[in-house]
């Protein structure tokens, strides 16, 4: 069937797209959505709307945290429904509204370059940042300041997936002093710190922002110091979403945060070489300490699934956020999100 | 020469004579040589003169304020208030007072010294008055509405306003255009007398007020060549369409998208009784959703009752209790849904009194609240506290629902002299203690809502 191929088409054109390093998951659902129309056999407009919800959903459900690549078929549905149809054919409309769709990605492309322009103003010579995870915005604000002012940059490790490892890589390799602290060490390091920097899953309706786990957290220590929290965030992550609470996200489920019934430590994966019989009670660091004899543990796969993706920071705790519609702040997305949608 | 000894008017410029001083003091000399003292003391006086006079007069003449000193006291901070009116607000200054209590009796004069004050702070709270004899050629629809409203028998912002407009569906199909007019131009004063005489009874909502400034609009729009007939019916089309659109159909947005917001599992708080609430709460229970409400309640409206009865009776597993109560209870809730009588361009909502309690604990604990609000109830106005605009609640028997170990007559106030009794009916929740507002345009944060207009202004 047309419809069934499509959506196969759907998918692997999706995943396609995301192997450009350059493209976050919104943009990619916005193209390969685009690609959807022009596949579809819709006749009617009403028709081909409802096709896009349809593969909008299959999309949702190929992934585990959905929430950008929701914002980003929200955005194209609502500009397919209010695209003057002008064209005589149906088929032209198609082929325009896919047109438009893949000019829109590609100057959302450009979107990190001006945000990384707007941000420049706010960062001082020999300015301390730190930032959460990695993220290709603030990889690109960072570089970009680099090359005009001093700036020095602590990134927390971000586990589990400890993908602040990759950003101190990128950085240390263009030149820009690095450290990793602890994800326990925010507070510690937050009096050194001058601002605080992250990227975005999302921005939702209430100000606030779906990012990786652990930028609630610093948001909240960096309340508690007085230092600016700000966020990065393009346009096509706007989602009209209004989570009230932590567990109010689309990501949160039951399991997250359970307890579980006690298992017999056999059960559990444990790190190879530790075992309770050589744990001694105090940790040297020295050279002494054998390998197989770590007195540190890690967390196994069955407890990190216990844990949440990505958090919410609530709008209270966000100073500023950088897009390229501008410098809003946390009450302005709201007003930007109900001027655009609401029509 | 001494000027007339009796009026209070200004007397010739400068100084008057010593003999006419002597013999009859202070209020012979020029008003702008009396000191502020001594002018509220003139002002006491003849209020308590005239209070005096009405008191032996007619009884029914309760409701005509004295107007008392006719050239305007400008120095006077007090507002030119309203002893004879027999509203139970409590004096500023510990004055005998020998007011009645009950509504429409007629007052007491003043004894005692002349410096009894009252009504001072409260003054500009109007009390519902018993509506006196109507102005003008009231239609008996909207006079049984006015009883209605003063009575309490409708109350809820959304059921005032829906009574009023369908009242005036009838006044307005009702309605003849006299001779050499047109009905844009005179359906319009007709319609003012009427909608004083509502206000009168209750002050007015401000739903109602943004119903009739947009039936207003409609009446001025009315295409002149349109018959009579023809008018009448777009008018009261317009009326219906106004009820659906902006009230029910909104209703059934907030409904669902609220409904979204409850989980399996939680425990809801409201509190007194919200039209909205009740649809979202029993909205959810049909689409399946298990949670509990816990209903919150206040004296002396005690509103939340009725509230309890429709869920309870709906299978939907409850807990009433009165608001003191709620530090107990606030750690196990999860959601707070509230209703509002309306909301202002600040994001602060005015909601009947006690909803600030509710949200401001709420907040303290971390608990989201909610609060269901129609965007017809959206007030371009700034409101900064409960205190500028407010409302009193009718001086029912207070203590009918006491157990009566004393005998009734101790509990009643008339025979207290020093104290009076204060109920507001509304108060303002400030936006920090809000968590989210669901509008029929959508869920907005607090400080967003004035982009209400916006999203408005795209749809209408």
């Amino acid at each position: 069937m047309a419809t069934s191929e499509s959506k196969f088409d759907l998918r692997s054109t999706y995943r396609k797209n995301l192997e450009n390093h350059e493209i976050s998951p919104p943009l990619a659902a916005i193209l390969a959505l685009s690609e959807l129309v022009v596949n579809s056999g819709a006749g009617t407009m009403f028709e081909l709307v409802k096709e896009l919800h349809g593969g909008a959903e299959v999309l949702k459900k190929s992934t585990t945290n959905p929430i950008s690549l929701n914002a980003g078929c929200e955005l194209f549905i609502a500009f397919v429904t209010l695209f003057p149809h002008e064209s005589d054919s149906f088929a032209e409309l198609k082929s325009e509204l896919m047109k438009q769709g893949q000019k829109y990605a590609r100057e959302a492309i450009s979107y990190r370059d001006k945000i990384a322009e707007l941000m420049l103003g706010f960062i001082k010579d020999d300015s301390v940042i730190l930032t959460h995870s990695y993220s290709r915005v603030v990889m690109k604000a960072l570089l970009h300041a680099h090359k005009t002012k001093r700036i020095s940059v602590y990134v927390t490790e971000a586990r589990p997936r400890g993908l602040g490892i990759k950003t101190y890589e990128s950085l240390t390799a263009a030149g820009i002093p690095c450290t990793v602290v602890l994800d326990s060490a925010v507070a510690y390091v937050m009096d050194k710190v001058d601002f605080v920097l992250v990227g975005s899953e999302a921005v939702v309706e209430s100000g606030g922002l779906i990012n990786a786990v652990g930028s609630s957290q610093i948001a909240i220590i960096a309340k508690a110091g007085n230092k600016p929290f700000y966020a990065l965030a393009e346009s096509y992550k706007f989602h009209r979403l209004f989570p009230l609470s932590q567990y109010d996200l689309p990501t949160h489920n039951p399991s997250i945060l359970s307890f579980r019934s006690p298992q017999a430590p056999a059960a559990r994966s444990a790190p190879s070489g530790v075992s309770p019989d050589n744990q001694t009670p105090t940790i040297s660091i020295s050279s002494s300490v054998t390998p197989t004899a770590q007195s540190s543990r890690t967390m196994s796969a069955d407890q990190i699934a216990c844990n949440p993706d990505v958090d919410y920071t609530r709008p209270e705790l966000i100073s500023l956020v950088f897009s390229d519609v501008g410098t809003l702040t946390p009450e302005a997305i709201s007003q930007y999100l109900v001027a655009m949608f609401a029509g | 020469m001494a000027p007339a000894p009796t009026l209070p008017v200004q007397p010739p410029n400068g100084p008057t004579l010593p003999v006419a001083e002597s013999s009859v003091p202070p209020q012979q000399r020029s008003q702008k040589q009396m000191t502020k003292a001594e002018r509220r003391e003139l002002q006491e006086r003849q209020r308590a003169a005239k209070a005096d006079a009405k008191a032996n007069g007619a009884n029914g003449q309760a409701k005509q304020p004295p107007k008392s000193v006719p050239p305007p006291l400008a120095a006077t901070s007090r507002k030119p208030g309203r002893p004879a009116e027999p509203t139970p607000k409590p004096p500023a200054t510990p004055g005998l007072k020998g007011q009645s209590h009950t509504r429409g009796a007629p007052s007491i004069a003043e004894t005692g010294p002349p410096n009894a004050r009252g009504l001072r702070i409260f003054s500009h709270f109007g009390l519902p008055k018993p509506v006196s004899v109507a102005k003008g050629d009231i239609h008996p629809i909207i006079l049984r509405l006015a009883l209605q409203f003063s009575n309490f028998k409708i109350t809820g912002a959304n059921a005032r306003c829906i009574a009023t407009l369908t009242a005036f569906k009838t006044v307005i199909q009702e309605y003849v255009t006299p001779p050499n007019n047109t009905l844009s131009r005179h359906l319009m004063t007709h319609l003012n007398p009427q909608i004083s005489h509502l206000v009168a009874a209750r002050p007015m909502s401000v739903t109602m007020g943004n119903a009739i400034r947009q039936l207003k609009l409609e009446i001025s729009r009315m295409d002149i060549d349109l018959p009579e007939q023809d008018a009448k019916d777009v008018l009261c089309q317009k009326i219906d369409n106004y009820i659906r659109d902006r009230i029910i159909i909104a209703d059934q947005v907030i409904e669902e998208t609220a409904a979204n917001k409850i989980k399996d599992g939680d425990v809801i708080l409201t509190f007194a009784r919200s039209s909205v609430v009740q649809k979202v709460l029993l909205g959810a229970m049909e689409e399946g959703r298990q949670f509990s409400v816990v209903v919150v309640d206040s004296r002396p409206m005690l509103e939340g009752k009725r509230l309890l009865s429709v869920l309870a009776s709906a299978g939907i597993q409850c807990t009433y209790i009165l608001l003191p109560a709620l530090g107990s209870v606030i750690s196990e809730v999860s959601l707070v849904l509230v209703g509002a009588h309306s909301i202002h361009a600040n994001g602060a909502v005015y909601s009947r009194a006690g909803t600030a309690l509710v949200a401001m604990m709420a907040k303290q604990h971390s608990v989201p609240v909610v609060v269901c609000c129609e965007t017809y109830k959206y007030s371009d106005t700034v409101q900064l506290d409960s205190f500028t605009k407010n409302e009193l609640a009718p001086a029912t028997d207070n203590f009918s629902s006491f157990p009566l170990g004393k005998s009734r007559d101790a509990l009643l106030t008339q025979n207290q002299i020093n104290l009076e009794i204060l109920n507001p009916l509304y108060d303002l929740t400030p936006p920090s203690s809000i968590t989210a507002v669901v509008t029929e345009v959508g869920v907005i944060p607090p400080n967003s809502i004035s982009s209400i207009p916006i999203a408005l202004g795209r749809l209408l």
